[in-house]
C-alpha cells in the first residue's frame, strides 16, 4: 500500500511539474480564440452554428460580402456589384469574378466554378433542402464566351434583398470536386425544376453526389485566405494563412479581403468559468461575448492592466412579445398595458450594466436615418398600465383581479431555462404585474421546446432576443402575416403593416426606405405586438498579446481577419 | 455453470435491447423540424422563405434521412369510410418497411447509424470519445475502490476518526459540479495556485512543447480524476467502514482475538471478506455512474468525451448519436450487473443462484 502511495505521490509531483513544461515559453504564432463549442460539420450545404460558418468564410468566398462598417454588401470574389438589366420580367446580374482569384493549387477561380456551385446547391442526393429554396431566386446562370470569369443571373424578383441572395453563397471549386465536369451538360433550370427528370437525362449525377459525400468539407480546396491545418473535435481547430494568398496582390485590399494573422487557432472551452481561467492565465489571446458580470468585473479588476476591452453595438435586440391572437391579448391597448410595466433601465443595470441600449422598436438608434427619434421610449408606469386597462374594457374585482367579458387577465411568459438576462426580465415582470392584480406564470423551456412553442403560437408571452444584421432590413419573417407559424412569433397580422414591409423590402432608395422604416415603427408603436427592450453591446476581452482590438457590430463580434499578435505589427 | 451464464446474458442482452427499442422510439416520435426551420429564420438577410417552401423542405430532409417512413411495424392511422364521408382511425400493418426495422437490421450488422448534424458513422464518435472518457473513469475507478479500501480500514480501526467521516460526508453532499469549480479555482487559478493546465489535454498546445502526449497528459488529468474520486469517494467508504464495524461485533471475530491475531490481521484476513459483500454493487456500479457523471467533469474541463457528446446530442436533437451512447451506457450497467453477480459468488461461495 506505501508503494501505491508512494507511486501516487510521484503521478501528482509530475503532473504539477509538467504543468511548468507545457506553459508555452516563448508563444506560438498563431492566435488563440475561445469558442463555447465547437463546429461540428464544415458542410457548407448543411453548416448552421456560427463557429461553423465563421471557419468556412475563412476558407472559402462568396461573391458579396458583408460590410459591417457601411452596413452593406460589397464585392469579394466578385470585381464589383452586379450590373442590373431586365428581361421580360427577369432580373438579370452579370458579375465578373476578381482576375486575381484562385483556388488553393493557383488554378483561377472562373464563372464556371459559379454555375458548378448552383448546381451543387440543386443537386438530387446531396442536403439541398436549404439551399434549393434559400437560393430558389436564382433561375439559370449564362456564361460569357468571351470571358470566362464573367456570367449573368437569371433571377425572379428584383429587390434588394434579390441582389444579396444572388452573390451570398461560397462558391466550390468545379476542378476538385467534379473532375469530369459531368455537371456542366445539365442545365440549372432542369435541376431546380425536376430532379427526378435531372436523374433519369443524367444517371451521372449520382456518381457527383457520391463523389461529393466522399470528400470532407474540411478538405475540400477554397479561394479564402486560410487552410485548414488541423481540427481534434471539441478540443481545438487551427487555420493556416495562404503562402501566397491573393487577397495580398491587390492593390489596397478591403478589409474582407485582408488576413492578418498567420494562424488562426480556435479553443473549444464550453465553460464560462474555465475560459476566463485560461485567459487570465494567458492560454487564450481572445474570449468573445463573456457574461456580462464577468466582462464588467474583469474590467474592474487588477487584470484590467493586462487585458484589452471593447464593446460595439450590435443588432442583437431583446423584447418580450405578445401572442395577438389570443382572446386577452388581442386589442392594442392591453399590450401597451403590459409594456409599462417593464423596468427598462433597472433590467439593464440588473443584467446588462452599461452593455445594452434603449430603442424606441426594432431599428437599432444608431442607424440615424431610420430610426424615429420623434418617438418616446417605453415607460415604466403601472399607474397609467391601470388606465390603459380599464380603457382597454377590463375590469378590476374586489380581490384586485382584472376580468373582460369573463376572461380573468392571466397570462404565462415562456422564456429560455438558463438564459439569466431572460429569466429576470419574465420575474420582473411578474413582481409588478402581481402587484397591479395581473397573474403571471413563469414558464421557462428547453430550447427547441421554446421554439417550438413560439411558432405554434402555444404561450400568451415570450422573452426572445432577434439577432439582426447590420446589412438589410428584413422583416417578413417576423412581422408579415406571411410569417405566422414561422417566426412571426406575435402572430401578428395587419394590412398596413404588411403593405409597409412589402414596400420596405422592395424599395431601392435609401432615403425612401429610411421613411417607410420610420412610419413602421410608428405603427408597430400603436400596435405593439412587441415590446422592445434593449439592444446589446457585443464585447470582447483580449489579451495584451494582440496589441489591440476592436469589437464590430456584425456577430460573432470580432473580425477574424483583422486579428494580429502585437509582435507581428511591428 | 454455462447454461446459467448464458442464461443470465440472454436476461441482460433482451433488458438492454427493451430499453434501447424504448428509447428508439421515444426519440423518433419527437418531431424534429427545427433545426432546418431555425436555419431559414436565423437568415435575416437575401430573400425570405414562404412557410409552404419550409415545409416542403422539411419534408425533403424527413426523406433524405429515412424519417419519413412510418417508425414502427403497426402505426395507427386515419383512413376515410368511401360510403359515407367519414374519417376512421385504425391500426395499420406496416410490414419491414419502418424506422424500427431498418435500425435494427443495421444495428445487428454492426451499423449504428451517422450523426444528423455531421453525417460521421455513430460507432466512430462513440469511439474516439470513449478513448477520453474510459481512461479518465476507469482511473478515477480505481482510485475509489484503492482510497475507499484503505480509508474504510482506516474508519474501522481507529476510534477517533470522525474528522475523516465528518470530511466525506461533506463532500458527499457537494454536486460534482461544485467540486470540480472549486478545484479549478484554487489550483488552475492565476489568483491562488497554477499547478495544473486550465482545460483540455493539452494537443493544441502541441506547437509550443516537444514533449510526448504520454508525459503531458497525466498533468492535464489530475483536476477532472481528483473531481471524480472526491465526489465518489464517500459512499463506499462509509458503507465499508459500517459493515467492518458490523462483522466485528461477531463471536468469529472474538474467536480469531483470542486466537492471538493482531486487530489488523482479524479486520483484514477475517472481518474484511465478509464485509465486503454489501458494498460489492456499489464498485461494480462505479463505471457506469462515472460513464454518466462525466458530463459535468468534461464541460468544466473541456474534455471532448462521451458525457459532453452525448449532451451535445440530446440539445441538438441528434438521435442516432443519442441512441448510440444511451445503448453503450445501458450495456455498460448490465454488464456491471452481471460482473456483480459473478462477484458475489466469488467472495462467498454459499451464494449461488438456482435455477
Amino acid at each position: 500500500m506505501k508503494s501505491f502511495l508512494s507511486g501516487l505521490a510521484a503521478f501528482l509531483l509530475c503532473g504539477v511539474g509538467l504543468t511548468a513544461c507545457t506553459t508555452p515559453s516563448a508563444g506560438p504564432p498563431a492566435v488563440r480564440i475561445r469558442w463555447a463549442q465547437d463546429p461540428q460539420t464544415l458542410e457548407p450545404l448543411t453548416a448552421t452554428s456560427s463557429q461553423a460558418v465563421e471557419v468556412i468564410n475563412l476558407r472559402h468566398c462568396s461573391l458579396l460580402a458583408g460590410d459591417y462598417e457601411h452596413g452593406r454588401f460589397a464585392p469579394w470574389l466578385a470585381e464589383s456589384l452586379p450590373v442590373i438589366s431586365r428581361r421580360n420580367s427577369f432580373t438579370l446580374l452579370t458579375y465578373t469574378l476578381r482576375r486575381e482569384a484562385t483556388w488553393d493549387n493557383g488554378q483561377p477561380v472562373l464563372a464556371r466554378d459559379v454555375a458548378f456551385t448552383l448546381k451543387v446547391m440543386n443537386c438530387p442526393r446531396l442536403p439541398t433542402e436549404y439551399s434549393r429554396t434559400q437560393y430558389g431566386v436564382i433561375l439559370d446562370i449564362e456564361l460569357d464566351a468571351a470571358n470566362p470569369r464573367r456570367f449573368t443571373l437569371v433571377c425572379k424578383g428584383s429587390s434588394q434583398n434579390v441582389i444579396i441572395a444572388s452573390g451570398d453563397y461560397l462558391i466550390l471549386s468545379e476542378h476538385s470536386l467534379d473532375p469530369e465536369a459531368a455537371l456542366r451538360a445539365v442545365p440549372l433550370p432542369l435541376l431546380r425544376a425536376d430532379t427526378a427528370a435531372a436523374l433519369r437525362r443524367y444517371p451521372s449525377l449520382l456518381n457527383l453526389a457520391n463523389r461529393y459525400r466522399s470528400i470532407p468539407p474540411e478538405k475540400q480546396p477554397g479561394c479564402g485566405p486560410y487552410q485548414l491545418t488541423a481540427w481534434a473535435k471539441n478540443q481545438y481547430l487551427r487555420l493556416q494563412r495562404k503562402p501566397n494568398w491573393w487577397g495580398s496582390k491587390l492593390n489596397k485590399p478591403p478589409r474582407w479581403l485582408q488576413a492578418q494573422a498567420e494562424v488562426l487557432d480556435y479553443r473549444i472551452i464550453p465553460d464560462n468559468a474555465t475560459a476566463l481561467l485560461a485567459l487570465r492565465r494567458g492560454d487564450i489571446d481572445l474570449y468573445p461575448e463573456p457574461p456580462a458580470q464577468d466582462f464588467n468585473r474583469l474590467r474592474h479588476s487588477a487584470d484590467s492592466t493586462k487585458l484589452l476591452f471593447s464593446v460595439a453595438n450590435s443588432y442583437d435586440v431583446t423584447m418580450v412579445g405578445f401572442n395577438t391572437q389570443r382572446p386577452a391579448l388581442k386589442d392594442p391597448l392591453t399590450r401597451r398595458a403590459l409594456s409599462m410595466l417593464f423596468d427598462i433601465p433597472g433590467l439593464i443595470s440588473a443584467t446588462q450594466p452599461g452593455l445594452a441600449y434603449r430603442s424606441v422598436g426594432l431599428i437599432n438608434p444608431h442607424d440615424k436615418p431610420a430610426y424615429n427619434d420623434s418617438l418616446p421610449l417605453l415607460v415604466f408606469a403601472p399607474q397609467r398600465a391601470l388606465a390603459l386597462l380599464s380603457q382597454a374594457g377590463w375590469q378590476q374585482h374586489p380581490d384586485k383581479t382584472w376580468w373582460r367579458n369573463k376572461i380573468q387577465l392571466v397570462l404565462n411568459i415562456i422564456y429560455k431555462a438558463g438564459a439569466a438576462d431572460h429569466e429576470a426580465i419574465a420575474t420582473q415582470l411578474r413582481t409588478t404585474a402581481r402587484q397591479l392584480g395581473v397573474l403571471i406564470k413563469l414558464r421557462p423551456q428547453e430550447s427547441t421546446l421554446l421554439r417550438r412553442q413560439m411558432q405554434s403560437g402555444n404561450m400568451d408571452m415570450y422573452v426572445h432576443t432577434l439577432n439582426g444584421t447590420p446589412y438589410a432590413y428584413n422583416f417578413f419573417s417576423i412581422m408579415h402575416s406571411r410569417g405566422i407559424g414561422m417566426i412571426n412569433y406575435p402572430r401578428f397580422q395587419n394590412a398596413e403593416s404588411d403593405h409597409l414591409i412589402e414596400a420596405i423590402t422592395a424599395e431601392p432608395n435609401p432615403l425612401r426606405q429610411a421613411s417607410l422604416l420610420r412610419r413602421f415603427q410608428v405603427l408597430l408603436q400603436q400596435e405593439s405586438p412587441v415590446a422592445v427592450l434593449y439592444f446589446a453591446r457585443h464585447r470582447l476581452i483580449a489579451s495584451r498579446r494582440l496589441g489591440t482590438v476592436q469589437a464590430i457590430s456584425a456577430r460573432p463580434g470580432y473580425d477574424a481577419t483583422q486579428l494580429q499578435l502585437a509582435s507581428a505589427r511591428q | 455453470m454455462v447454461r446459467q451464464v448464458l442464461r443470465r446474458l440472454f436476461q441482460l442482452l433482451l433488458t438492454a435491447w427493451g430499453i434501447i427499442t424504448l428509447l428508439f422510439l421515444l426519440t423518433r416520435t419527437l418531431p424534429d423540424d427545427q433545426q432546418l426551420l431555425s436555419r431559414f429564420t436565423d437568415t435575416t438577410t437575401g430573400t425570405t422563405a414562404s412557410g409552404e417552401q419550409v415545409r416542403q423542405a422539411q419534408q425533403a430532409r424527413l426523406q433524405r434521412l429515412g424519417l419519413a417512413e412510418p417508425v414502427f411495424y403497426a402505426s395507427r392511422a386515419t383512413v376515410p369510410i368511401d360510403d359515407e364521408q367519414l374519417l376512421i382511425s385504425r391500426w395499420h400493418w406496416n410490414g419491414t418497411h419502418n424506422q424500427y426495422h431498418h435500425w435494427l437490421r443495421d444495428v445487428v450488422h454492426g451499423n449504428l447509424g451517422r450523426s444528423y448534424r455531421t453525417g460521421e458513422p455513430v460507432a466512430g464518435l462513440l469511439g474516439s470519445a470513449l478513448l477520453i472518457t474510459l481512461p479518465l473513469s476507469g482511473l478515477a475507478a480505481l482510485f475509489i475502490v484503492v482510497f475507499s479500501l484503505l480509508l474504510g480500514l482506516l474508519l474501522a480501526s481507529r476510534p477517533h476518526t470522525g474528522w475523516v467521516a465528518m470530511g466525506l460526508y461533506t463532500l458527499d453532499s457537494m454536486p460534482l459540479f461544485v467540486v470540480a469549480l472549486l478545484l479549478l479555482l484554487l489550483l488552475a487559478n492565476p489568483d491562488f495556485l497554477t499547478l495544473f493546465p486550465t482545460y483540455g489535454l493539452g494537443l493544441d498546445n502541441e506547437a509550443a512543447t516537444s514533449l510526448p502526449l504520454i508525459l503531458t497528459a497525466p498533468a492535464y488529468a489530475v483536476l477532472p480524476v481528483a473531481s471524480l474520486v472526491l465526489t465518489g469517494l464517500a459512499e463506499p467508504t462509509l458503507q465499508l467502514a459500517a459493515a467492518l464495524r458490523h462483522e466485528l461485533q461477531f463471536f468469529y471475530i472474538l474467536t480469531a482475538r483470542a486466537k492471538g491475531l493482531s486487530s489488523g490481521r482479524v479486520l483484514r484476513r477475517h472481518a474484511f471478506r465478509n464485509a465486503l459483500l454489501p458494498i460489492l454493487t456499489l464498485y461494480t456500479e462505479l463505471l457506469p455512474n462515472l460513464l454518466a457523471g462525466s458530463v459535468v467533469v468534461e464541460l468544466i474541463f473541456a474534455l471532448p468525451g462521451l458525457g459532453r457528446l452525448l449532451a451535445d446530442a440530446a440539445a441538438a436533437r441528434d438521435y442516432p448519436v443519442l441512441v448510440g451512447g444511451v445503448a453503450m451506457v445501458v450495456l455498460t450497467r448490465q454488464f456491471s450487473l452481471l460482473l456483480a453477480d459473478w462477484l458475489y459468488q466469488l467472495a462467498d461461495p454459499r451464494i449461488r443462484t438456482t435455477g
